[in-house]
């Protein structure tokens, strides 16, 4: 394992955009200008709901899309100019564990083979290291060496996912993009594949992107929390700040729909008029013009960028920071 | 005061394979539905909580063999009556709406054509009347600009305006007395899936129908059912007020479920 100084960004995103042309000289917006860190030990997570561009993030980060513009940065330096020779060789430290394990694992290939393809094509191994790696790999993930040699249809849901993640982090890598990766799980073993992800992050001291739309499952992992819209981040800030004060009326609309699995809870919810507005070219405003409760004029007239409101805490409305203000004055 | 619509009664059932291997998946499972009441039946992956309901409309798969038991509509034996007598009930006396509203509407025929054929098919009527109680069916579950969208195709509606427009389908157009409801918000935005429920709740309110809520989301399950069911594994392992469930669970599995969906609760 190795160590880092404390808040070592091993991960810098800076002012990443990703356009889409849609013909006609139109653009869609996926990512629109974001920026975030990601450091050893600690879990961002990434929410928001389809088409905000959250998955587009990672994709960007491994490039498996190639970001329009802005910068991805690992250990101090950018990996955009890398040639996809040189691109394969930070896959070491670099992995991604999908959401389905059904489609992201080959049907045929075993186990084995799965396992055995990242150690063969970045690690110079013995035969004998390999078979010994692998015993480990799959002991790590919970599963014994008799799966090894099964084929995915034959392992459950939770099992295949604990074989995606074994093989995301058979070359030990220091960071891992988890692209929603308990969406496809029964709540049972969701709990299970998160205390393993847990487990293996401390043990093995990971960078962990954990993108998620299930709000729960984020408040359980993650150290710090942001909300995207439309390909910006709203908000940003430590978990629990984000889920007992959510400042933004996104993020409060957001957090106020989701359902708690308790009786008696009271929500207060924040509701947004109408439906989600188009990411191609949007223009100079607030993303949530048109649909926000706490709207004014200005809104819809000028971007809103990030503004610090606490520690870590950013917030990309202006009106929430002087209600905010307000009542800590009055 | 009981008022049963539909019990289901030690029902048990299996998939025949083509060997002629019977895979026994329910297990004398028995519940029972009572009228103007919602009622969620939960269970995780392969618990049996959608069998059982699509047994109930006769739309099991057609490997899956009913050993015993029976279902009871509103005293009716509906596994003793014929495909045709079943087909009578579908729709104006029962209706479904299923997960993937898009993947359930016709691709090729335009939503308000849809809700119009259907429209026709229960209470007849002219094609201009049928299409007019299309449009107004849409604009009652709040889907904007009811006159256009009518005459859009399911692909031109996101997975939520979809979901609505089942729900028309089911609720409105056809006029039910039991509506089963199997996992309509997985998949969707949870603000989305909000606003679905919400629509549920309310028509279920003002037109009195009875609910069947079949979902894995306990979440949903605590804010807005009356009574809930937990299947695992092909057997019924509590069924109670939700109030009780919620806080009080008697059986182990419930239990185990309970905590596995209140995992960030657990944490504080």
């Amino acid at each position: 394992m190795r160590t880092y100084p404390k808040d070592y960004p091993i991960v810098q995103i800076r002012n990443l955009h990703k356009l889409f042309p849609v013909g006609r000289g139109q653009n869609l917006h996926a990512i629109d200008g974001v920026d975030f860190d990601l450091r050893p030990g600690k879990t961002l997570a990434l929410v928001g709901e389809s088409g905000s561009g959250k998955s587009t993030v990672a994709r960007c980060i491994v490039r498996l899309i190639e970001p329009s513009s802005g910068d991805v940065v690992l250990h101090g330096n950018s990996i955009l100019p890398l040639t996809s020779l040189q691109m394969a060789r930070q896959y070491r430290q670099l992995q991604m564990v999908f959401q389905d394990p059904n489609a992201s694992l080959n049907p045929r290939m075993t186990v084995r083979k799965v396992l055995e393809e990242p150690l063969k094509l970045h690690l110079d191994m013995s035969a004998g290291t390999r078979a010994s790696r692998l015993r480990e790999l799959i002991e790590m993930v919970g599963l014994t060496a008799a799966h090894l040699d099964r084929y995915p249809h034959e392992l459950s849901g939770g099992q295949r996912q604990r074989v995606g993640i074994a093989r995301a982090l058979a070359i030990n890598p220091e960071v891992v993009l988890l692209d929603e990766p308990t969406a496809s799980l029964d709540v049972s073993v969701r709990g299970q594949i998160l205390d393993l992800l847990k487990r293996l992050q401390s043990e093995l001291n990971l960078a962990f992107l954990f993108i998620s739309h299930d709000l729960q499952v984020v408040r359980h992992v993650a150290d710090e929390v942001a909300v995207m819209y439309l390909g910006r981040i709203v908000e940003q800030g430590p978990t629990e700040e984000i889920f007992r004060h959510p400042r933004h009326p996104y993020t409060q609309a957001l957090i106020s729909a989701a359902p708690v699995a308790q009786w008696g809870v009271e929500r207060h919810r924040v509701r947004l008029a109408g439906e989600i507005s188009t990411p191609v070219d949007p223009p100079a405003a607030c993303r949530l013009a048109g649909r926000c409760p706490i709207e004014q004029p200005v809104c819809s007239r000028r971007d809103m960028p990030l503004q610090e409101i606490g520690p870590d805490h950013r917030v990309a409305c202006p009106f929430a920071v002087q209600a905010l203000l307000d009542r800590k004055t009055g | 005061m009981s008022d049963p619509i539909l019990q289901v009664e030690n029902f048990s059932g299996g998939f025949l394979s083509k060997t002629g291997e019977m895979t026994r998946i329910l297990h004398d499972v028995s519940y029972t539905l009572e009228r103007g009441r919602i009622t969620a039946v939960v269970g995780e992956t392969g618990s049996g909580k959608s069998v059982t309901a699509l047994s109930v409309l006769g739309l099991q798969a057609p490997t899956f063999r009913r050993l015993s038991g029976r279902i009871l509509f509103d005293g009716t034996d509906l596994t003793a009556i014929g495909p045709k007598e079943l087909r009578a009930l579908r729709g104006s006396r029962i209706s479904m709406v299923f997960q993937d509203a898009r993947a359930a509407l016709n691709p090729v025929f335009s939503i308000g054509q849809q809700l119009a054929d259907t429209y026709r098919l229960h209470h007849g009527g002219s094609r201009r009347a049928a299409m007019a109680q299309a449009v107004d069916a849409l604009r009652r579950v709040h889907i904007p600009e009811p006159e256009r969208r009518a005459r859009q195709y399911p692909h031109e509606f996101s997975g939520g305006m979809a979901q609505r427009a089942m729900i028309a389908m089911a609720a409105l157009i056809c006029t039910p007395e039991l509506l089963i409801l199997d996992e309509p918000t997985t998949g969707l935005d949870v603000t989305t899936q909000a606003e679905i429920m919400d629509l549920v709740l309310d028509l279920a309110r003002a037109r009195n129908l009875t609910v069947c809520l079949i979902t894995h989301d306990l979440g949903v399950v605590a804010e807005t059912c009356d009574h809930v069911v937990v299947m695992n594994r092909g057997v019924v392992a509590e069924t109670g007020p939700t109030e009780r469930i919620f806080t009080a669970p008697r059986d182990a599995y419930t239990k185990r479920l309970l905590g596995a969906s209140q995992l960030a609760e657990a944490a504080e």
